[in-house]
């Protein structure tokens, strides 16, 4: 009898998922490799062998000073906001169906910094014993921020690609005027820290910024994660995805909020950096395709490395002057976003 | 025996009525064509039976239950639907694309079960699309991809599936490809289907039953013998038509000559004239 060859679909998933835990992996590998990098490079240098002697706990008080006190809680937020920001855009590229979506360039980082500024200087006195409090003042932003996009966008039913960008790009600039009328109260020197956190910056950061941050990663990452099947039926669109069985309007939401929560809890640490978010979910789309199963983890993995590659030369490209790493990223993100735009065709 | 029914059902769009009182009837493993001029309101039905569209008024019944009080979920294991012109994601595969119609199935994260394996892969067979399985469906010809979409509503394992113009820009081959697939599924595996169609002798050929639809009202339904009349098509479509019986397969066969307003006589007079003359 001839041997027909049905086609398997476990094999292929299998192959699947090996091919993207090799990938991801190797990006865990070359993460390593620029953490490592990152850790000997600053001001004061140190070689790859006195950090590792530091780690192993036979540093000197001074080398485990920089290391522990300055370094690592910098590199640790931006691999936590680099992830963040990335899933978050991730996320919502997936639910508006739209491949430029970011939460930088739709202004909700706009709208979380308009907040977080409102709050300091009206609570100067409390906001740095509160600090665990802000990234829940972003996030009231934040949602102010994409309920306006949402409604302003949204024109008899559909929400057009380029017309939802104009939409952000519009209230990103509305919410920065206001955060630049309130700079205009305060004093100098208030006013440049607040300059130099709205471009995006992680200098300055200390364990506590890690410990305010932690928590909003920890949680909404892996819940992001359980919702990858969900996002996939989503990405279908509306009628396909109700017709398998997905509740159209209360997982937008629940999505929404939580792509906006992600977003928020960032900008309150590293203040706006945008592009992260639509880069690193473009470059896993290339790696592993379109299923957010393979394409959440990968761009968590890349943004966290793009974060830490711009921090390097952050810290590097004017030293002994730092960059705002929000300005670095804009340098790559902002012709990447104009290649995508001329490239888009709604 | 009907499997989907509609109970004096009003549909629309933000406030604006459609589809007014609305009372149909789906036979149990049958296959239903609904036919209509463009923007009659085909569509719209279908959308309505699918809960893809909230009646602005009356009920739809699935096995006599109301479809909105249930979980779209536990609707979504009864009943399938390929929407108009669907698009899929950039660089997904037939296969994925495929395994998404377990869906209602699974459990929370997306885990698939033996079942599902097996679902997928008949699907993927049955519509002759194992060789392309792995390749993605932005690469495919519009009727491999139509296919692919089928396997997908298939996957699902309803006992009903609706389909809005599944052979529209697909060539004549592929055309019947994707009809006879749908025979074949319709009296090897029971499944109730429902399609809207444009191609009138398609309807009459594949279909057990016809609805004809003309400004969101039914107009006749019953059929092909007793839909496709002259004075019928003349009345939904506006066009001028001769219906002979095809000894082929015994079904009507609808040659439009032209639309009303034409000075152009009937043909078939014509010929008489000719003759008689
Ligand atoms: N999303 C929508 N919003 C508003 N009106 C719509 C929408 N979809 C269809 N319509 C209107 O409903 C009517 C019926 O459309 P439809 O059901 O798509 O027709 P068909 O499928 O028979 O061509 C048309 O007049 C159309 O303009
Ligand atoms: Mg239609």
């Amino acid at each position: 009898m001839e041997n027909v060859k049905l086609f398997s679909y476990q094999q292929m998933l299998v192959n699947k998922k090996n091919q993207v835990l090799r990938l991801i992996c190797l990006l865990l590998i070359l993460l390593i490799v620029v953490f490592v990098l990152s850790m000997n490079s600053g001001f004061i240098r140190l070689s790859p062998w006195e950090v590792t002697k530091t780690f192993l706990g036979f540093g000197n008080h001074k080398q485990e000073l920089i290391l522990y006190a300055f370094r690592l809680p910098r590199i640790l937020i931006a691999i936590l906001i680099g992830a963040g920001l990335s899933v978050s855009g991730a996320i919502i590229q997936g639910v508006s169906r739209n491949p430029l979506a970011d939460p930088g360039i739709l202004g909700i980082n706009a709208g979380a910094g308009l907040a977080v500024v409102t709050f300091i200087l009206f609570f100067k006195d409390t906001a740095t014993q509160s600090i665990f409090l802000l990234p829940l003042v972003a996030l009231l932003g934040g949602l102010i921020a994409a309920i306006l996009i949402y409604t302003l966008a949204r024109k008899s039913g559909a929400v057009s690609t380029v017309r939802m960008i104009l939409v952000g790009i519009g209230i990103g600039m509305l919410f920065k005027a206001l955060i630049l009328l309130l700079e205009m109260k305060m004093e100098y020197h208030q006013y440049v820290n607040a300059a130099i956190w709205l471009a995006g910056s992680i200098w300055g950061s200390n364990w506590q910024f890690v410990l305010v941050l932690l928590p909003w990663i920890l949680i909404l990452l892996p819940y992001a994660f359980s919702k990858a099947s969900i996002l996939n039926i989503i990405n279908l669109g509306e009628q396909n995805a109700t017709g398998l069985g997905v509740e159209i309007e209360r997982e937008k939401f629940l999505l929404s909020g939580m792509a906006v929560a992600l977003a928020s809890a960032c900008v309150s640490i590293s203040g706006g950096i945008a592009f992260v978010g639509l880069i690193s979910p473009h470059l896993a789309r290339l790696l592993v395709g379109p299923r957010h199963e393979y394409l959440l983890p990968v761009a968590a993995v890349l943004g966290a490395m793009l974060l830490l590659i711009a921090d390097l030369f952050a810290r590097q490209l004017l030293s002994p002057n730092e960059i705002p790493i929000g300005i670095v990223v804009a340098v790559i993100g902002a012709p990447y976003f104009l290649y995508l735009l001329a490239k888009s065709t709604g | 025996m009907s499997i989907i029914k509609t109970k004096d059902l009003d549909i629309g769009y933000n406030e604006k009525t459609i589809v007014k009182g609305l009372n149909i009837e789906i036979l149990k493993g049958k296959i239903t064509a609904l036919i209509g001029g463009n923007g009659s309101g085909k569509s719209t039905i279908l959308k309505a039976l699918a809960r893809i569209l909230k009646p602005q008024h009356g009920a739809v019944y699935l096995n006599g239950e109301s479809i909105l009080q249930q979980s779209t979920k536990a609707v979504a294991k009864k009943l399938a639907i390929l929407p108009q012109s669907p698009t899929a994601p950039e660089g997904l595969t037939v296969a994925e694309l495929v395994s998404y119609g377990r869906f209602p199935h699974q459990k929370r994260f997306g885990t698939l079960a033996a079942r599902d394996y097996q679902m997928i892969e008949w699907a993927i067979n049955v519509t002759g699309m194992s060789e392309f399985a792995s390749r993605t469906l932005n690469s495919l010809s519009g009727g491999q991809r139509q296919k692919a979409w089928i396997a997908m509503a298939l996957a699902q394992g309803t006992d009903t599936i609706l389909l809005d113009e599944p052979t529209t820009f697909l060539d004549m081959a592929h055309q019947f490809e994707v009809l006879n697939l749908l025979k074949k599924l319709n009296s090897e595996q029971r499944q109730t289907i429902v399609m809207v169609v444009h191609d009138l002798n398609h309807a009459t050929r594949f279909a057990d039953h016809m609805i004809a639809i003309k400004d969101g009202r039914v107009m006749k339904e019953g059929k092909a013998i007793d839909v496709t009349t002259p004075d019928i098509l003349k009345e939904v479509f506006g066009i001028c038509a001769d219906v002979i019986i095809d000894s082929k397969t015994d079904t009507p066969l609808v040659i439009p000559y032209g639309t009303i307003g034409d000075s152009s006589k009937d043909h078939l007079q014509l010929l008489k004239e000719s003759v008689v003359g």
